[in-house]
This record gives C-alpha cells, structure tokens and sequence, in this order.
C-alpha cells in the first residue's frame, strides 16, 4: 500500500491523522520526513534547506522553552534565539493553549486552536515547532496542513509527530545546536537565505515596542 | 511552583505578550499576605472572560484569585457552567472533566498530589456552580465530606442552570418561577450550608460577593482548614443577572439586598472548634509577622 | 486506515526513567518491561484470575486504585486493598459508585500517579461518561473490566456486551482470553498505554467467571521487579501539578462555548485521540507478540475470535480434527486498535469464517464484516449470551452446518 505522503496543504475540509494513515513515528536516532523515515542526520539538512529556501521562515516556541520552569530550559531558550539569528528566522511564541479570547494578535502570537490565522496573516511559508505539548502540537500541525501551504517541521522532545512535514524526536539542547550547525553549513556552501528581510518585533509590558528609531 | 519558576527565559522574554510579561512582573505569586486589595496594583491572575458583562461571577472569581493564600501551589477543579467560560483564562492548573463530577476530581487529585509532593502543601479548590454542587453532583460533594478529603469546596450559587438557560435547580428560591419549573419550583432552597456541616465540614461560609474582605476571610479560612483540618466549603452568592432580568450595574444592589436582615443570604459561618483552634492561631501568627516586619521598616528608617 | 506496522523483531523502546534499577518501600527493583517478561527467569503459579489480578499490580508501581464492589471483580479490587496495606500502592479507597470511582481515578491521574481500577457490566455502563474523558484528557488510565451481562433483568453472568460500548470511547481495549493473558496484558497495559505518543486509557477485559474466578497455571516474573514508575513529565499534555508550564493551564478547556468557537479543534482533537491508539501498535506488537496469533490460518475453513471463545475454540477443533475437518484459529488481543490489516491478510484463503461469541449482538463478526472483501464467507455465531457456556461442541455443530454435514443438534 502506498505510503501517506505529509506534505504542506491545503490538504482538505478536514485532512486525515496521519497516524491513522499508517504513518509510523521515527524511532531514536531517526526522523521523518514527509512520512518516509530517515536516519536523523538527513532531516538536519532538509530542515537548513527549507528554512534557508523560505520567504518567512518561522520558529514557534512553545510553553515548554518559552518558560524557566526548570534549570535546562535556558539554554534551549537561548539556542532558539540563537537559530533565529542565524538563519534569519521570526519568532512567534505559543505562550500557552487557552482559547484566547476575545481574539489574538496574529502577528505576534500563534495559538493552537487555530494556527491558521498567523500562518495566513504572516504569510509563513515554513515553521518549526519547538518545546510544545505533543498534543497541541499535533493540533496545530494538523489544522495548518488542512488549510495553508505552509511547509511543517517539529523538534519534539518526546516521539515525535507523523503530522508535520518533518519531525525529530527527543529533542534536547544538543539537537537545537546541531540545527544552527546545519543552517552554519549550508551558508558556508553558499546557500543564501531567502527570506524576505524582516526585524524581529519586541513586546514590552505596554504592547509592541516601536524600533523604528533605533 | 516556587515563585522563582514562574518566569520567561531571558532570550525569548520580549517576543512573550504583554500579559505574559506582566504576570512574572508583578502577580503576587509567593506572597502569603497577598488579597483583594492588590487587585489595581497588581497583575490579576485572570485575563479576559467570556461572562455577561456585569456578571457577579466575574468579581467573585476576581477576588477569590486575589485571595488564594499560595496560588503557585494550587490547582483548581470546575465543573460544567458559566464558570468553565473563564477556567481557562486563569493562570492556575485546572481542571474541568465532567458535569457534576467535581468533588470526586478532587477527592483524587489531592491524594495524589499528597503523595507526589509530601513536603509541600498543594491546595486544592473546587468551583463550580448550583447546578453542579447541588443537583447532578451531590453524591459527590457530600462524599467527599463524609470522607474527610481534604480540600476546599467553592460553590457559586446563582440559583439556577445559568449556562443552559436558566432552569430550575435545588438552590432556587421556592415559588420562584423558571424553565422547567413552569409553575413555580415547589420546594424550598436545599440547605446545602446545613448538610455540609452535618457530612463533616470543618468549616463553613456562606455570603454574597458585595464585600471583598469577607470573601478573602471566608476563601482564606477555608483553604486553611482544609490544609490541616477537613474539608471545608464556601456558598457565594453570584446572581445570574442575565436570567432573573437585571441590567449590569445591579448585580452589587441585588447581593445587598438579599444579605440584609431576613434575606437569602445572611452572612453566616459553622466552625468546628478544631478549625477555630486553627484559625486563631493563624491570626495571631499573622499578626504577629505584619507587626516584626513593620518594626523592622521603622528600624530601617531610623 | 488502520494499516499494519511492520516492526522486524524490535523491542519496545526501553524505559529511561531515573529511578530504573533502583529499590522500592517493598525491596522491589524497577525495572525495564523488556527485561521483566523476557529475561527474569518465570515461575508458575496456580492461582484464581482475581489472584493473578493482584498479583500483576504488586508488580506494577501503582500510585492509585481505587475501588467499588461489583461482581465479579470484587474479590480482585478487595485484594488490591489487602496490598495497599502491605505497602504496594499510595493511594487506595472504596469511591461511592463507579461514575464517581472513574472521575477519582482521573483527579488521580490529572495529578501524575499510575492508576488502576476494576469494574464490570452496570458498573461500565454507569462509568460510562468518564471513558471518553479519560481518552479526551490524554489519562493513560488502566481499568480492568471482568466482563458481565448488562442486561435486565439484572444478571452477574459472563457476557462481553459492554465490550461493544467501549469500543469508540478512544481507549485501547485488550481482551485477554486466560489468565496468563490477564496477567501479562495488564502489566503491558500499563507501558503501552503511558507511551506519551499514545497516552490514552486502556480497558483490559477479561470474560467474567470464566477467567476470573477459575484456577489456572500461570507464569510470573519474581515478585522483587517492579514496572519502573509512570513519568508524569513523559506527557503530551502538561501534567496538572503546577510544577511545569505553562502555568494558564486548563487541561480541557472550553474551545466550543459561545463565545469562543473553533470547531476544528474539536474535530483535530478527536482525530488526535484515535491517532494515538493507531499509534499504540508500534508498542504493542512488540510486548504482545502481535495483535494476533494465528494456527493453521492458511485453512478454508477459520475461527477467529477473542476471549475464551478462543479457548472453546481450541476444543473445537481438537473435536473437528479427529472427524478429519481441518480448521484455524485466529484469537484476536487487541480490538482497539483493531487488528485490520492482519485480519485480512490471514482470512484471504478462508472460505467459511466463524466468529463465536458470548454475547447477543455478535460485535466482533461485524467488525470483521467491515473490513474484509466477500464478507459473506463470515458466518455470525455461534453467541451464547447471559452467561451460558459455550460448549465446544456447539462451535462444531455449527460448522457442521455450515459445511451441509449431518449433525446431532444438541439441547439445552
Ligand atoms: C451530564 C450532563 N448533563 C447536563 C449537562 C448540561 N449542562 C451544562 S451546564 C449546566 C448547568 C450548570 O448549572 P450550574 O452548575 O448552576 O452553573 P451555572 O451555569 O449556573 O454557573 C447543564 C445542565 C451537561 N453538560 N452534562
Ligand atoms: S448567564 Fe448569568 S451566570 Fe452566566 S455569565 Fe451571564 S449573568 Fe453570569
Ligand atoms: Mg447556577
């Protein structure tokens, strides 16, 4: 039977699980790309590719790295940062799951009931998911395949998600580092970032902090 | 959660939202004196909600937020009604599950979190609505009475099914005519502050919302019985404005009026002599800890 | 849908929990499954389905039971007690009815223990509300149902009806036709079930009586290793302790109430919950050895079924095969997930099927109906249901007729 292929959408109304496709998760030292699982180290360079091809790549940290809930989170915090600046990527926090109400501010904000609306709004050709619950992960990842083009990829710290285009699994500071080392390489082999040039926005207390001046 | 972990990292902080930034700022987490009065100097511990506007559970849930003696540590338990709109705009783990279920949630989280954490006090909190304290989940709540679990029992009575319209229900005044009692309800309010004493409450409050002090005493004193005493509930009264036909800014007149001498609502409290025990000896030591820290400002500024 | 995983001899990822290798309040060592069943040295025991039931939950690091009187599970959640106060488990209380036993099972696993309970027949069906909030909250709680009539007039007997009820509520559901089953299913349970890719509840069932209540040898692991514990952390949502982030946290929280309305969360959320049962194969194949096993199943003629019917099965065929009629046996473990694509792989010679069954509907016949081609080779029965036994020779008449032979019809 042939295999499910985890491609960016819009797939459909409602698109299918991929799990309950047949997809299988990647086991440790493995990754998945589109469906078809590959030893780790191949998904590195697939993930450089894509950020470094995209118009607004975008990283989306989640509560699990945005957080100092524990002594480790720091570092991944600070080795996102660090991704960010590198590739150049955006950063747009999943601070947490409620169903925000009365709505979100889609352009600095990404929720997981509907993850459409800052895909669309920001135009986000490629994004990766790091530190959130699988679960609202594979929410996410699934309602922005349904409806957008955007091309999906995961660092997950547990198994992993058939539901993104691309998926790592168990995820620590080391796999974030080997990420910006991908992203290094790539540059150094002349691949240049398409992204359209962008600043990184910043919240303070009082809103959206106004750069222009600086 | 000590107070400490409830931060942003640094490097991600100023992509956080503003209320995100606010909450580590300046929300009272880890402040045992906190109450109602930091409410207007600092950060709530509430975002934006989906009740009617004007609505008494709003402020309730505002003060009872404010009130908590150790927010970090405490995970609440709701049930299905106007109350699970704002469950997940509150920044402490909570729980919704079922209709009517609550009090055997809790009855099972507390033990577990008695065993998982032994040297730290976790305080559990139910609240949930009339309907669901009373009606479909009463076998619950009493059992976990009788049972002695530990935790505290919040139940905001509207007197009435607010959430799916505005129906009959065991805390609704008799003769009051509503959905599903086309007639009149036909029997009196059920006297829930009455069985809860009886099923082995250590302490018991019931009020309206209209004040914030008495609503911080009575949040206060029941989370602490239920720490080191038996359970413990408190009936707020939070009228459903929308369902008996008042405009927004008459919710406060409403609560007034029905604690007045003769009304539903009559502010009154059983406390077990254990639990009083208790209770005097945590005024004195607070007492105490504001009258040191008072002296030890003077003695800084002399 | 439900496709197969191919797996090539792989075990179960090992368990990295820190406290592996490390004793217990009992002297017990927590130890990785893999090493518990295949390489401590097993032991048999002669021992009633209540016993093994106990003895399986001294071996698996429960923090929580909790318990309520039905038959005929009785005897085992009392005997659950009697090791709680030996020390085995945290926590463990009689609750005041099932609904209310299910909810403090899930404050119990919202707060991070490993739980088990036991139910049957009314009490599942009182319960029943819980089972899809179990699922929907990601509560890899363990209930073991020793399977009843939910009939009335009221009956205690073996009857896998509620079996049929559980079937959608997005929990696995394992049947365990002996007591070794029993007793290698529940230890199992627990460690596919709490998979973060899968964490869902998990129903072990058991037919009632027939299981339950008779003796039989069963094999057991040395009583001084223990599962290493549930990590609540290992949780694809945040675990309800206020220990970890994030801090606004309503584990279920209302996405479809007035106000507030995303209705492709709901659907994405249901669509998450039967993923994670599709996922629990990959785990599952390995600790059980396949969702299935199958004996001469290349034959014309098949029985597949799960449960005793399987051991009446067996008998049958002994019986079939001294007349020189050949059969196969096809036992099913797991009816969710359901083993689809194994089924039809070994039903593709089969001309004539035959699915026994202790209940009245025949559920296990029509789930395989839906899912194999030229279903009319599948032939409903024989059902016994209300507790009547099935003798073999029942499952032979009925074969008999099936093939036009000349039988004796036998009576009740
Ligand atoms: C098992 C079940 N029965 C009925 C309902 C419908 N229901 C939802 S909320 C509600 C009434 C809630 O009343 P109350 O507990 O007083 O809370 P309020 O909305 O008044 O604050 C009912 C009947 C349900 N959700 N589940
Ligand atoms: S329906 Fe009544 S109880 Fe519910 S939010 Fe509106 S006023 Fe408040
Ligand atoms: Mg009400």
């Amino acid at each position: 039977m042939s295999q499910y292929q985890v491609l960016p959408g819009p797939e459909a109304f409602l698109p299918p699980a991929a799990a309950s496709m047949g997809n299988v998760l990647p086991d440790p030292g493995e990754a998945h790309i589109e469906g078809r699982i590959v030893p780790e180290d191949e998904a590195y360079e697939v993930f450089a590719r894509k950020v470094l091809g995209a118009k607004v790549p975008t990283i989306f940290p989640g509560p699990l790295v945005l957080w100092k809930w524990n002594d480790h989170v720091a570092e991944k915090a600070k080795a996102i940062r660090e991704l960010a600046n590198e590739a150049p990527m955006r950063i747009i926090p999943m601070a947490d799951y409620r169903p925000k109400y009365p709505k979100i501010e889609a352009a600095v904000e990404i929720n997981p009931n509907h993850p459409n609306l800052t895909i669309w709004h920001n135009k986000i050709d490629v994004c990766i998911f790091i530190g959130v619950h699988c679960h609202q992960a594979n929410l996410s990842l699934k309602i922005i395949r349904g409806g957008t083009n955007c091309y999906t990829m995961a660092m997950c710290a547990m198994a992993g998600h058939e539901d993104a285009c691309l998926s790592f699994r168990d995820a620590d500071l080391g796999k974030i580092r080997k990420l910006i080392d991908a992203v290094k390489k790539l540059k150094s082999e002349g691949v240049e970032s398409q992204a359209i040039p962008f600043k990184q926005f910043k919240l303070s207390r009082a809103g959206l902090v106004d750069q222009s001046a600086n | 959660m000590s107070k400490e972990k409830i931060q942003i990292c640094e490097d991600l902080a100023d992509v956080m939202p503003p209320e995100y930034q606010e909450l580590v700022a300046t929300a009272t987490y880890g402040n045992q004196d906190r109450g109602w009065k930091d409410i207007g100097s600092s950060k709530e511990l509430i975002e934006q909600h989906s009740l009617c506007a004007g609505c008494p559970e709003s402020i309730a849930f505002r003060y009872i937020l404010a009130s908590l003696p150790a927010p970090e540590d405490t995970v609440f338990v709701g049930s299905t009604g106007c109350t699970s709109l704002v469950f997940p705009h509150v920044a402490v783990h909570n729980i919704h599950s079922l209709f009517g279920n609550q009090n055997a949630i809790a009855s099972g989280l507390k033990r577990t979190l008695k065993s998982r954490f032994p040297d730290v006090e976790k305080d559990v909190v139910v609240l949930a609505g009339d309907g669901a304290t009373v009606d479909i989940g009463l076998d619950m709540t009493m059992q976990s009475w009788f049972r002695l679990e530990k935790f505290t029992t919040i139940c905001f009575d509207n007197e009435l099914y607010a959430n799916t319209g505005g129906q009959e229900s065991g805390l609704m005044q008799k003769g009051f005519v509503a959905k599903m009692a086309p007639k009149g309800k036909n029997f009196e309010k059920v006297r829930l502050a009455e069985i809860a004493r009886e099923a082995g409450c250590a302490y018991v409050a019931v009020l309206t919302v209209s004040k914030p002090n008495r609503v911080e005493q009575a949040i206060k004193n029941a989370i602490y019985v239920a720490r080191e005493v038996g359970p413990s509930f408190v009936q707020l009264y939070t009228p459903c404005i929308l369902e008996i036909g008042k405009q927004s800014m008459e919710g406060l007149d409403e609560m007034k009026d029905s604690e007045t001498i003769g009304g539903r609502f009559v502010q009154k409290e059983y406390i077990t002599d254990e639990a009083q025990k208790l209770l005097d000896s945590i005024k004195e030591e607070t007492k105490a800890r504001k009258k040191a820290a008072k002296e030890a400002k003077k003695s800084v500024n002399a | 849908m439900n496709k197969q995983v191919e797996l090539k001899n792989k075990r179960i990822i090992a368990s990295k929990h820190v406290k592996l290798g490390q004793k217990n309040r009992m002297d017990q060592t927590y130890t990785d499954i893999n090493d518990i069943f295949f390489k401590a040295e097993q032991t048999p025991n002669f021992l009633t389905g209540s016993e093994v039931i106990r003895e399986a939950i001294k071996r698996c690091s429960v923090g929580t039971s909790v318990a309520y009187p039905i038959t005929p599970q009785s005897e085992a959640a009392a005997l659950i007690g009697e090791i709680y106060a030996e020390g085995y488990l945290d926590e463990y209380f009689r609750g005041e009815s099932e609904f209310a036993v299910m909810g403090q099972c899930a404050g119990a696993a919202f707060g991070g223990h490993r739980v088990f309970t036991t139910t049957a027949g009314p009490g599942t069906l009182r319960a029943m509300e819980n089972f899809p909030m179990w699922a929907g909250a990601r509560l890899p709680i363990q209930v073991c149902v020793t399977c009843r009539g939910v009939n009335s007039p009221l009956s205690i007997q073996p009857d896998t009806l509620e079996m049929y009820y559980l079937l959608e509520t997005g929990m696995l559901v394992w049947h365990a036709e002996t007591a070794q089953d029993l007793f290698d299913f529940i230890m199992k349970g627990f460690i596919v079930a709490e998979q973060p890719d899968v964490h869902v509840p998990i129903a072990v069932c058991c037919d009632g009586f027939f299981v339950t209540h008779t003796k039989d040898t069963v094999d057991l692991p040395p009583l001084d290793l223990t599962l290493t514990p549930y990590d609540p952390y290992q949780n694809p949502q945040p675990v309800m302790d206020m220990e970890t982030s994030p801090i606004r946290m309503m584990r279920d929280p209302f996405v479809m109430k007035s106000n507030y309305i995303s209705y492709a969360t709901h659907a994405s959320w249901q669509q998450e919950i039967k993923a994670a049962v599709e996922r629990s194969r990959k785990h599952t194949i390995p600790l059980l050895d396949g969702l299935i096993d199958e004996y001469n199943a290349d034959r014309e003629l098949l029985i597949v079924a799960s449960g005793t019917a399987v051991s009446q099965s067996r008998e049958a065929i002994r019986l079939l095969e001294e007349e020189g009629i050949k059969v196969g046996l096809v036992k099913i473990k797991t009816i969710r997930p359901f083993p689809t694509e194994e089924i039809r792989r070994v039903t593709k010679h089969a001309k004539h099927i035959f699915v026994p069954e202790f209940n009245v509907v025949g559920w296990l016949a029509r789930e395989i109906k839906a899912i194999i081609p030229d279903n009319e080779r599948v032939y409903v029965g024989p059902h016994v249901c209300g507790g009547m036994t099935m003798p073999s020779e029942v499952i032979v008449e009925q074969i008999k007729i099936q093939l036009g032979m000349e039988t004796t019809p036998l009576r009740m």
